[in-house]
């Protein structure tokens, strides 16, 4: 029961804002914005158009004088997480950054630990590793444009990536289990063979996502307002890109023909045929078209591997060097037999680069051993988010504000890829 | 003439009353009622018809609820999605907005310390008298509440003030986001006005006249068809007016987060959401009457009066619904290319289109 006699209590707290507010920049560089008659203004890590960072403008009228980028809202320390577990506990943690990019992103690390180790991958594997690395390309892609057209306000162009996006998750699953981090690559090959019969579904899988691409490319890519908002701006010239270190598709748009696939090729790459689109124009139309090429390029590459994959006799799938004495039991399913090949991986002494290219370009991966402990001494992950990052921000110089947008679709510049 | 002592008697009322077959012997009945039939005497006076019902505040509340709703839809359709569906399942979730509604009505009204707190709060609900007031002048069929030879200038004088109410609600949100969309507003404003503008013009030297009711009768045939130009004009500059794609500049929420009224919440911001759907009634009911032939259309007899209302009504939907479409095939423009498409393309054609109207107004058409 409540007591008639109740005195309302009256905190004499007041609540002010602070007035020592925390900027990110120096007060110098205020200091000088404010005398050159401009004034500075953060985008993010709250605001709908920035993602999980904070881009600090300075701004004259409408145009950007100075754009500061400050990553590392979702910097999820993955290269000190690294050092405390096994090398192979270390897939599962590698292939989070990048959300659709995990055949990629394992990729990378399951092949330095394979040069360490001096093993020699079965053909067969190396064939289903590139056809998962491809539709996760394929999947980054469509989720990037989707993510370019819902900055540009385009909602239709939004939501039909990102359904066609379903179908390659659907073929993921099939081939994997999991939607998109299956954590299917191990070092040697992969975990088990995949039956003819999901391979036939991907094939058809590519059928479906090409026809649905047809229609995306009438409503978003062709389309007069997407294209009036996308030319012109965030324009990098050749000399530009490569003194800011750009790497992948983004490179490409700027007339640089370099592909990590083609110089240094790993897996099958070198045994399909494809190749490497490149624009000329630097512009953040160019930098989309590049990368709606590639969707193109990727679905012929599944195919071709595919098609290949017919000769290849199902079975052996990992390699018989990382297998041992396991190598009858376990070479087409490692079920049963994982922590008994893989808890123990001890790689010699030294010190193992890897360069692959993922859907944003360039990843790298190093990885130190001390030759004696099963978990790694070192490993440093470079993302593509994070080799780019500083070409993005010298794309937004002298654009306009509302245009920051079309530039950070147009680069897809991932936060949580780049934080690692 | 009708002397003082006739007027707000029920015989004066009954007058110029709406004539409705359909419900004639229930009008009649009711009429004979004492005090009932004077009431129903003033809802059939068609100034009052036209206020309360067609194309007044009734029609606007169907139009609100159905274009809402519609616009979701076709946009879900469109985007291989179901749309709003939960609310009513049966009749495919058209009660939605009136959910939405609902729930803005219990939802907390935020005044921030910063904001101007007696215009944050009046100016949402001030904004409705440039709002509504044009429909005064709009015939439906013959039912029309102020019927003026000034009816056109005066329509677009009252359009033109919605953007000043729109500057001022961002103004005393005094939130960065709210100001740059003011400042937008502003600017798409500047961009569309004079084509607007224009077309108006053009189509008042086609008809000879600026009356609507006058407009109306004389179109035997389609405005659209007589000066297709203008009617491309009035098209984009109402689309321009409205904020819709590929003009939704000022209320860009990737941008600058819903612009001017970033700040509002609960049900002061389901006003000022309804505020561009407002507008857009207003607009396509204009575009219906000087291009679409108003509420000529076939009489339906069992409506009498109110048949020109519903071929109206009709019309001014299917405008809505195209205007609805474009949100979905659309990108947001910039600033600066809406206004330069606004100020050359625009004022090149909105030129042609007047140039066409003086043609046709020399060879003397309506006459």
């Amino acid at each position: 029961m409540m007591s008639e006699n109740v005195e309302e209590m009256l905190l004499e707290v007041p609540v002010q804002p602070p007035t020592d507010l925390f900027l990110p920049v120096s007060k110098k560089f205020l200091e000088e914005a404010y005398r050159n008659d401009e004034y500075v203004v953060l985008v993010g890590p709250q605001h709908p158009g920035s993602g999980h960072m904070r881009i600090i403008l300075r701004i004259r009228g409408d145009i950007i004088v100075e754009a500061i980028p400050d990553p590392g809202y979702v910097h999820r320390s993955m290269e000190k997480l690294a050092e405390n577990r096994l090398y192979i506990q270390n897939i599962p943690l590698f292939e989070r950054p990048a959300i659709m990019d995990t055949g990629n992103m394992t990729l990378g690390y399951v092949r330095a630990i394979e040069s360490a180790l001096d093993i020699e991958v079965p053909e067969r594997a190396k064939y289903i590793r590139t056809i998962i690395a491809e539709l996760g390309r394929i999947g980054t892609h469509l989720y990037d444009a989707g993510i370019l057209a819902i900055f540009l306000g385009h909602t239709t162009g939004f939501m039909w990536p990102f359904a066609i996006r379903e179908l390659i998750v659907e073929a993921l699953t099939r081939i994997s289990g999991t939607r998109i981090t299956a954590s299917f690559l191990v070092p040697g090959g992969i975990r088990r063979d995949v039956p003819w019969e999901t391979l036939e579904f991907v094939r058809k899988t590519t059928f479906a996502v090409e026809r649905r691409l047809k229609g995306f490319e009438k409503i978003f890519i062709r389309n007069p307002s997407v294209m009036a908002r996308l030319q012109d701006v965030g324009v990098l010239t050749k000399e530009e890109a490569i003194k800011f270190g750009l790497v992948g598709p983004f490179l490409r748009a700027s007339g640089v023909e370099y592909d990590v696939r083609k110089v240094e090729p790993y897996e099958a790459y070198d045994m399909l045929d494809w190749e490497v689109p490149v624009a000329d124009e630097g512009d953040s139309y160019s930098r989309f078209l590049v990368r709606v090429e590639e969707i193109a390029q990727s679905i012929s590459m599944v195919r071709q591997a595919i098609n290949a994959l017919k000769n290849i006799p199902e079975g052996n799938v990992i390699s018989e060097d990382v297998l041992g004495e396991y190598r009858d039991v376990a070479s087409s399913d490692i079920r049963g037999y994982f922590y008994k090949v893989f808890g123990s991986i001890v790689p010699p002494a030294g010190e193992f680069t890897t360069l692959t290219e993922a859907s944003r370009g360039s990843l790298l991966y190093t990885v130190v051993s001390d030759g004696e402990s099963n978990v790694p001494y070192r490993v440093r992950i470079i993302t593509p988010g994070w080799y780019y990052l500083k070409g993005f921000m010298e794309s937004l110089r002298g654009e306009r504000v509302a245009d920051l947008q079309a530039i950070y679709g147009s680069f897809g510049y991932f936060p949580p890829e780049a934080d690692r | 003439m009708v002397s003082d002592a006739m007027i707000l008697s029920k015989e004066y009322f009954m007058g110029n009353m709406v004539n409705i077959p359909l419900i004639q012997p229930i009008v009649d009945y009711l009429l004979n009622v004492p005090f009932v039939g004077y009431i129903v005497a003033i809802l059939l006076w068609k100034p009052m018809f036209a206020l309360l019902f067609i194309p007044g505040l009734t029609a606007l509340m169907i139009v609100l609820l159905f274009i809402i709703w519609f616009e979701r839809k076709l946009t879900a359709r469109i985007q291989w999605r179901v749309g709003p569906l939960e609310v009513s399942r049966p009749i495919g979730g058209i009660i939605q907005p009136m959910a939405d509604g609902l729930r803005y009505f219990f939802q907390e009204v935020i005044v921030h310390r910063d904001s101007h707190r007696p215009y944050f709060l009046q100016f949402p609900i001030l904004i409705f008298i440039p709002v509504l007031l044009p429909i005064l002048f709009i015939p439906a069929g013959s039912i029309i509440a102020i019927n003026t030879p000034y009816a056109l200038p005066v329509i677009v004088a009252i359009v033109s003030l919605i953007p000043v109410f729109i500057i001022a609600i961002g103004w005393a949100s005094n939130s960065r986001f709210a100001y740059i969309g003011s400042v937008r507003e502003a600017f798409m404003y500047f961009a569309y006005e004079i084509p607007f503008i224009f077309a108006v013009l053009a189509m008042i030297l086609v008809y000879g006249t600026a009356d609507t009711t006058l407009i109306v009768e004389r179109q035997t045939i389609p405005g659209i068809i007589l000066n297709p130009v203008a009617a491309l004009v009035f098209f984009i500059a109402m689309a321009m007016a409205t904020s819709r794609l590929p003009f939704e500049i000022p209320e860009a929420d990737q941008e600058i987060a819903f612009g001017p009224f970033v700040e509002y919440s609960g049900i002061l911001f389901g006003l000022v959401m309804t505020i561009a759907y407002e507008k857009m009634y207003i607009l396509s009911l204009l575009m219906t009457i000087l291009f679409l032939g108003g509420g000529n259309g076939p009489a339906i007899l069992l409506l009498g009066d109110l048949s020109g209302a519903i071929w109206l009504f009709i019309k001014t939907l299917v405008v809505m619904m195209v205007l609805a479409f474009l949100r979905s095939i659309y990108a947001r423009l910039r600033l600066d290319q809406a206004l330069r498409f606004g100020w050359t393309t625009m004022i090149e054609i909105s030129l042609v289109a007047l140039v066409i109207g003086v043609i046709i107004n020399i060879l003397g058409w309506y006459a």
